[in-house]
């Protein structure tokens, strides 16, 4: 099974976790420190800006494999954040078997992150599952349980909403503009108002527009703005001819009165003949006259109205969380199903073995003998007899023990099979899955 | 149309055409953030579109008709029109999410077809040139003002939610307020000459084999006026920036008189004799 150790915005503040940035936590530097540790069979390494964590597999299953693995991975960590394993250990957290896997899939489905259901940790993940894969640090086990965590998250992204919605004041600026206008790709952004908040609506709206044009009473610092986004300045007192053009109008303005009347709107509007406009008013006391809403074409949101969505969005995703977990505990199940499967394996290879070791034995003894005058061809057919015979006669006890081993008795039945047909002591073998599912390589694909 | 082949494909095309609107109807009240009701729906209506036409071609050659002659087979064209017009321009336009109307639409058209007769009467005494171009005309254009009508229907619902402030739920997975008004106009745009061309052969026609009954006035009158109503709001568009909720309220308006027009037609149908 496999072990994670790590910390996160849940257990660790920031102070900690900043010590873990930098280059010496590129995951190169440690997937090369993790891979000189004995005690760890497989091992991925996953940062972010919230996170830092180590999934691995221990070498050998027993409890004390398992501490010495968690051990091991605990002095990396502490010598890549320059602590002592003591200081490190009140902020890290540690899970093992079930509970790490169910860790892997939740964290993969953006379910322990600082903002429920964000789309970026996916691809974090993946890119650590990348590094991973490059610095030679996975096998099969560790390498499925990622594979699935994939697919768990695209099953939560495409059957709950977790992912919907809006939850900060700039995304729902952004979501505001496309339901108005699709993509901005020729429209004009203006920022109305030069202060901070004006620049962060910027950043979001600015990445799919033609232009951001800034109009602001001090016109030095409208220009300062509209250089930072490779836009326009225009003073204040051009802001009818500015509001002609724009398409998007973001105000922030400390103005105590309107600075968008109705009166001003209605002028505009007729020189757009008729084109829509959307106001995003984020300031308070508001710039724009609320009137102006009621004008054809024209839609105007201040800052009550998007922290509404903020909140609606938020507990959208609260609320879609309930279906995200089930998911994530089905895939939770399916893989301990898969995994206790590997526990037979050993037995159900050993049974094989000797079935068919019998089998041909006694056909070449034959061959040897009575048959003796059988033809090559004939021969080839007497082996693939046997071949067959093989795996007709193990077909049910294989699927019997496999399914066993997923209800936990896999153990007792693969000790009965060694009992009773004196199979040899039943060593650990590769944990090769015997061969991909369809839906294993269907859900490769789609995370390619 | 007793033909058991032909009545299996209206069948098979009405259930087509109800199950893409239900996909609709599921995308837009749906969870999720993947569209797979979306793309059912599209290839749905799409399916149900070709079953149609199948239907037409078999029906026009079981009763031995011109498929472009009498209204039974005429809202059957328009419905095949409109659903291949939309399944080709969507992309063009983005107005995927509008198949929730066209799709319903266009079940209605073909239950209008069913109830109809098949019946080429209205043009039987007619051995004209200018019959096939009348007739073609006014079916692909009344095709294109389905689909103008579906946008608008689509912008007013978008337009009311905003107005109320509503940004996520159904407004979330209808296409934009602009890619809804640009589509209503280019669809409206497109129309309007074929109309215009309907109208025009219509005026030739008439003289030549109408009856000058109150039905036929009627018939007329309304053709006149959906084509004065498109004709307004395109100009009125142009002129006066006439756009978004107004535009909509007026293409409703005009798709609301041609089917009028149709549903005329329908009726005299009813009271002709079976073929």
């Amino acid at each position: 099974m496999i072990v994670v150790v790590g910390l996160s915005h849940r257990t660790a503040p920031v102070e900690v976790r900043e010590r873990f940035a930098g280059e010496a936590g590129a995951p190169e530097v440690m997937l090369g420190k993790l891979r000189g540790r004995p005690e760890l069979d497989e091992v991925m390494f996953l940062s972010t800006c919230n996170r830092v964590e180590v999934l691995a597999r221990p070498k050998g299953n027993a409890d004390a494999d398992r501490a010495r693995a968690l051990k091991a991975v605990r002095e990396v960590l502490a010598e890549h954040g320059s602590t002592s394993e003591n200081d490190l250990k009140p902020v890290l957290y540690e899970k093992e078997g079930e509970e790490a896997v169910r860790h892997v899939y939740r964290v993969t489905s953006s379910l322990d992150s600082m903002v429920l259901g964000e789309p970026q940790i996916l691809g974090q993940v993946k890119d650590a599952y990348d590094a991973a894969v490059a610095a030679g640090t996975l096998r099969s086990f560790l390498a499925r349980c990622v594979h699935r965590a994939f697919s768990v998250a695209k099953r939560v992204r495409s059957e709950t909403a977790l992912g919907a919605g809006t939850v900060s004041i700039s995304s729902v600026a952004v979501e505001l503009s496309k339901r108005v206008f699709g993509d901005l790709n020729d429209g004009i952004v203006l920022l109305v108002g030069a202060g901070e908040m004006a620049e962060a609506a910027a950043k979001s709206l600015g990445k799919g527009a033609k232009e951001i044009r800034v109009c602001n009473r001090s016109f030095e610092r409208a220009a300062t703005l509209a250089q930072r986004f490779g836009g326009a300045a225009a003073p204040l007192t051009a802001l009818e001819a500015e509001l002609a053009t724009a398409d998007v109008v973001v105000t922030s303005t400390a103005s105590p009165n309107f600075v968008v009347t109705r009166d001003l709107v209605k002028r505009v509007m007729k020189a757009r003949r008729g084109r829509a406009l959307l106001f995003v008013d984020i300031a308070v006391p508001r710039n724009v006259e609320p009137n102006v809403h009621g004008i054809d074409n024209v839609y105007v949101f201040d800052i009550d109205d998007l922290e509404q969505q903020v909140a609606v969005g938020l507990d959208a995703r609260r609320a879609e969380a309930t279906a995200a977990e089930k998911i994530v505990e089905q895939e939770v199940v399916q893989f301990l199903q898969w995994a206790r499967g590997l526990d037979v394996q050993p037995a159900i290879v050993a049974l094989r073995a000797k079935t068919r070791g019998i089998l041909v034995a006694e056909a070449e003894r034959s061959l040897q003998g009575r048959l003796k005058h059988l033809t090559e061809g004939d021969r080839a057919a007497l082996m693939q007899m046997v071949d067959s015979a093989t795996n007709k006669l193990l077909h049910a006890p294989t699927t019997r023990l496999r399914r066993a081993a997923g209800d936990g008795d896999g153990q007792t039945l693969a000790a009965t099979l060694q009992e009773l047909f004196e199979l040899p002591t039943l060593h650990e073998v590769d944990e090769e899955p015997d061969e991909k599912t369809e839906k294993d390589e269907d859900d490769e694909r789609a995370v390619q | 149309m007793s033909h058991p082949l032909v009545n299996a494909l209206l069948l098979l095309a009405a259930a087509t055409y109800s199950a893409a609107a239900v996909a609709f109807l599921v995308h837009l009240t749906g969870r999720g953030q993947k569209r797979p009701y979306l793309r059912m729906g599209v290839w749905l209506l799409g399916a149900g579109a070709a079953l149609h036409a199948t239907q037409i071609v078999m029906s026009s050659l079981v009763l031995d008709l011109c498929p472009i002659k009498g209204i039974h087979f005429a809202l059957s064209v328009v419905s095949v029109l409109a659903c291949a017009a939309y399944v080709v321009m969507r992309r063009r336009y983005r107005i995927d999410a509008v198949g929730v109307i066209v799709a319903p639409l266009a079940l209605t058209f073909l239950v209008g077809s069913a109830a109809a007769h098949a019946d080429a009467s209205a043009a039987g005494s007619l051995k004209s040139a200018v019959l096939p171009v009348h007739v073609l005309a006014n079916l692909v254009g009344e095709a294109l003002f389905v689909l103008a009508f579906a946008a608008a229907v689509g912008y007013l619902i978008a337009d009311k939610q905003l107005k109320k402030k509503h940004v996520g739920g159904v407004v979330a997975r209808l296409p934009p307020l602009d890619a809804l008004d640009r589509a209503e106009h280019a669809f409206l745009l497109a129309g309007f000459p074929m109309l215009t061309v309907g109208i025009i052969t219509g005026a030739f026609w008439a003289e030549r084999v109408e009856s000058g009954s109150a039905v036929d006035i009627a018939r007329s009158l309304f053709g006149y006026a959906t084509w004065a109503l498109f004709a307004g709001v395109l100009l009125l568009r142009a002129g006066r920036g006439w756009r978004g909720k107004r535009a909509a309220y007026g293409t409703i308006a005009g798709f609301a008189f041609a089917v009028v027009v149709l549903v005329i037609y329908l009726v005299r149908s009813f009271g002709e004799p079976h073929a």
